[in-house]
């Protein structure tokens, strides 16, 4: 459609010849895209992984994985780890989605923003946040031994159920914005029929609301559970050793020995066929339960009486008291000096921040500038894919969309690691690879992010009927000519809500990022990783700090432009 | 692009300036290090030596540094082939660099005379530990043992004595109290796992390591955690702690004492110039710099020790050196005293792998938090 800007300007014939050979072009330039930066790496972690370090292929890689109890054991934890987390984060995400959408109480839109902001949680110092409070030398555990004269501390998030706890604060709020989104979809004709023969409470819920919620629902549930399977940082500040992703990360980042550096490998390209695994077993279980209509319906909201708005009240403010606790933690540590054993730190002072972005302003600047690059590029390939995915019939339509839901899939530090062996090879006629050069980075922030660029996008695009475009047909309007009059209008919203979720994931990603990361490329996910590694904490708060911060502005515009439509990106 | 301009730049230097006039010359303007050794001494050190640059040769020094633990730091210089991101190699121990060295993957550092030969050759006994490599691939640049932490009121909520020797972390009330990184992700893990077989003997040290984990409550991801879940009060003592390292959290305000008890492996923080480097006059320049004793000032003042003879730890009271001093135990310098060491390179060298796979297979996999 932009490429087809160009050819709008020639006349006659050529006009028509181009309005052929260039959107061919750009549907060709898009594929080489994905094919260079998303098919290649992924095939050549499968290859490393098949092989050995002759080149040979072998099974036997996968044969040791298996044979290995321990790597049996951390297979097993794994999907229990996200089987568990779904689970708790489904309780709370549906109970608060059906508060939000149904009902009326005092706050309602304050609380619907606020109980998005645990997503923003930024890697690593969102759980040491956690630490801060609930560690064994955490405030609690200090009250408690200060009053209680507690012996020893409470163990509340050093183990499998401190990730749980963690990860299933950190991602309801991905489960609230699908069940929200699918609601504002049904339409209320189905919930009146159910109740005019009767069913009503559970049963209504249970026959109609529920069916129609699902494939919201497993889309959510889908993108939590390989979030938590393919979280390292949250399980290595635990004590937690015996998952997948954190044998990945250990096994790939000692490189000494080979055969631990590639049993990584085989982790993380196991990792990979199980996400897909998943992903393909939800698609088959949404497509045969998908009745929701496109549209958004006008929703009736019940006013709840006095108790039931101090019930929903209590129950979302202790939601949040909980999710926040890790800003709680991590603000106090960026201004708390030498801060242990007393509930609250006792001297403060700025000099972290101070460190972070007067001393060392790179951190900052990389983030924006690569997250920025990186959505630019999310928009130039995203919207056109949106747009091939709604209004043509493009061979390999559905292998498009599939790969592009594939990477929501694919665990950040099994791309970084492909990344990694695809690039490191001289590029023709240069000196040095890829992996030498930062663009590398926008690069695979791009890839990571054009999912909820191009779902925002989709979205938007279902919305606006077709009709409309060819009224402007009828009255002489070019094809360039009515997107730009009539389309474009109509879908901005949704690609700049996109475009902004593909902005702030960005300056969040921080698996992917690490591996690539090299001296003076540093963004503030780096930053937080090499000032914690450095044993900074502090530091690695205050860049938290300004990473949450950034993170819950880009969400409340969100929030303004997008309304309740914000779920339709994660499906 | 800027970085491949600065390539071409530094290759046509290279090509006019070859020769032994080249140690005379001005050097690059760039100087890159990856590193185990902490932001903490490797930022103040590079700083120290750009301010140097400019006094002395009026070159305006770009300087980084990629912080990576040992393991990664030498698995990435692996991956890079022959043609390096970064110049120098900083830390870990010695016998990485000579693996690196049989790839080929090292230059010699072919330093001034001067301060090769003002490092002495070992220190320790009844085993020597080299200071720096007879072949001439590496040179130590600061001595520091690896030792023990902890957090001195919480030992005391515990009702036992403060720890001095290995044998203390294994007491009955330290039970899921000890903190410790695996062998197979740090090197003074290592190191140390190595002393106490030495120590012991392979049977009983094994037992003893075991205990050592059945008192342990949290296996950190590195090395550099233990001092900081110990200094924040998470756990009361940790395992194979570099001196430098509790010395910052000491600095950053936290109570926490440090010990190196007997046999504790003393490390001369070795480092290496990467063959096919992009600023070798840099390199060089840097390490003779870290020898001088404006250079080991950088490390003096920050719970390191001198690696010759020449210079001692001190300073005006209250500076920074004697808190070092004092919070290292009244060491001023590893030549003045009697240095006992257990730890043989040969040996270390040969069981290196069946270490970390007894590890794995005995500690790792059956571990359950106390």
């Amino acid at each position: 459609m932009s490429e087809g800007g160009v050819a709008a300007e020639a006349p006659g014939l050529a006009r028509a010849r181009g309005a052929r050979v260039v959107p061919a072009l750009g549907v060709g330039a898009i594929w080489l895209f994905l094919l260079v930066f998303l098919v290649y790496p992924l095939l050549r972690i499968f290859y490393d992984a098949f092989s050995d370090e002759a080149g040979r292929l072998t099974l036997a890689n996968f044969a040791e994985f298996a044979g290995d109890r321990f790597y049996l054991r951390s297979l097993w934890n794994s999907i229990l780890l996200g089987a568990g987390t779904v689970a708790a984060a489904s309780g709370l995400g549906f109970a608060i989605a059906f508060l939000l959408v149904r009902y009326d109480f005092r706050g309602r839109s304050l609380f619907s923003y606020l109980t998005l902001i645990p997503i923003i949680s930024p890697p690593l110092v969102g759980v040491l946040g956690f630490t801060f409070i609930l560690g064994r030398a955490g405030t609690v555990n200090v009250l408690l031994e200060d009053w209680f004269g507690l012996a020893r501390p409470v163990n509340f998030v050093y183990g499998l159920h401190g990730v749980l706890l963690v990860e299933a604060l950190h991602l309801f709020p991905m489960i609230t914005l699908n069940v929200v989104d699918a609601l504002g979809k049904i339409d209320p004709a189905l919930e009146e029929a159910a109740e005019s023969v009767g069913a009503r409470g559970w049963r209504k819920l249970r026959t109609i609301t529920l069916p129609l919620t699902t494939p919201g629902y497993v889309a959510g549930a889908l993108l939590v559970f390989i979030w938590t399977f393919s979280d390292f940082a949250t399980p290595l500040v635990l004590g937690v050793h015996d998952l997948l992703a954190p044998q990945a990360y250990l096994n790939i980042v000692q490189f000494v020995d080979r055969r631990l550096f590639r049993m990584g490998i085989v982790i993380s390209a196991l990792m990979v066929a199980l996400a897909v695994v998943f992903l393909v077993a939800a698609r088959q279980y949404v497509a045969i339960k998908d009745y929701s209509s496109l549209t958004y319906s006008r929703i009736a909201r019940r006013r709840l009486g006095p108790l039931g708005q101090a019930g929903a009240i209590a129950f979302l403010s202790l939601v949040l008291l909980l999710s926040f606790i890790p800003y709680l933690g991590v603000f106090l540590a960026s201004v708390g000096k030498g801060w242990s054993l007393t509930p609250f730190p006792v001297r403060y002072t700025l000099q972290y921040f101070e460190r972070v972005i007067v001393e060392t302003p790179k951190y900052v600047v990389n983030s924006f500038l690569y997250a920025g690059l990186a959505v630019l590029l999310c928009i130039v390939v995203g919207v056109p894919i949106a747009w091939i995915l709604a209004r043509t019939r493009v061979p390999g339509r559905d292998t498009l969309d599939g790969l592009n839901t594939l990477i929501l899939a694919v665990p950040g530090t099994a791309i970084g690691i492909a990344y990694v062996r695809a690039f490191h090879v001289p590029i023709p006629g240069f000196e040095r690879g890829l992996t030498s050069l930062w663009i590398i980075l926008p690069l695979v922030l791009a890839i990571r992010r054009l999912p909820y660029t191009v779902r925002g996008s989709y979205a938007s695009l279902l919305l606006v009927h077709r009709s409309m475009e060819e009224a402007a047909a009828s009255v002489g309007a070019s094809g360039p000519r009515s997107f730009r009059d009539v389309t474009l209008p109509l879908i901005w919203r949704g690609v700049l809500v996109g475009s902004l979720f593909s902005f702030m994931t960005s300056l969040q990603e921080a698996s992917a990022v690490l591996f690539l990361s090299l001296g003076g490329w540093e963004t503030i996910t780096v930053g937080i990783f090499s000032f914690y590694i450095a044993g900074s904490a502090n530091e690695a708060a205050a860049l938290g700090v300004i990473l949450i911060v950034v993170a819950a502005v880009s969400v409340a515009v969100i929030n303004r432009v997008a309304g309740a439509r914000m779920g339709g990106m994660f499906g | 692009m800027r970085r491949l301009t600065m390539l071409g730049l530094a290759m046509l230097l290279a090509l006019g300036l070859a020769g032994p006039a080249a140690a005379q010359a001005p050097i690059e303007g760039e100087l890159a290090l990856i590193t185990p050794v902490s932001k903490f001494i490797h930022d103040a050190a590079l700083k120290a030596f750009a301010a140097y640059a400019k006094e002395r040769w009026g070159v305006t020094l770009k300087v980084s540094a990629i912080p990576a633990g040992t393991p990664v730091a030498y698995g990435r210089i692996v991956e890079w082939k022959g043609r390096p991101e970064v110049d120098i190699f900083w830390g870990g121990e010695s016998a990485l660099f000579e693996k690196l060295t049989d790839q080929k993957l090292l230059q010699k550092v072919e330093i001034s005379k001067e301060a090769w030969d003002s490092i002495p050759a070992s220190i320790g006994r009844p085993k020597p530990i080299p200071l720096k490599d007879k072949q001439g691939f590496w040179v130590g640049t600061a001595l520091e043992p690896y030792g023990l932490v902890y957090h001195p009121k919480k030992i005391q909520r515990l009702g036992i004595p403060e720890p001095k020797e290995w044998e203390d972390l294994l007491h009955p009330k330290l039970r899921g109290e000890v903190a410790q990184c695996a062998p197979t992700r740090s090197s003074s893990s290592n190191a140390t796992y190595e002393v106490i077989l030495s120590m012991h003997g392979e049977d009983k040290g094994w037992d003893w390591l075991k205990k050592l984990a059945a008192n342990t409550g949290h296996f950190t991801a590195r090395s550099r955690d233990v001092p900081t879940v110990v200094a924040k009060g998470e756990y009361s003592a940790g395992f194979a702690v570099p001196s430098y390292m509790a010395f910052e959290e000491k600095l950053a305000g936290f109570d926490i004492k440090f010990v190196a008890p007997k046999n504790a492996f003393v490390t001369p923080e070795p480092m290496a110039i990467l063959a096919g480097a992009r600023n070798p006059r840099a390199a060089r320049a840097f390490i003779e710099f870290l020898l001088t004793e404006r250079g080991q000032r950088v490390f003096m003042e920050r719970g390191l020790f001198p690696i010759t003879p020449k210079y001692k730890v001190q300073g005006p009271p209250g500076s920074t050196a004697e808190m070092a001093v004092e919070f290292t135990g009244g060491v001023r310098s590893y030549f003045e005293r009697e240095v006992s060491n257990v730890y043989d390179e040969a040996v270390a060298a040969k069981r290196s792998d069946e270490l970390k796979k007894k590890y794995r297979s005995d500690i790792e996999a059956t571990w359950k938090k106390p």
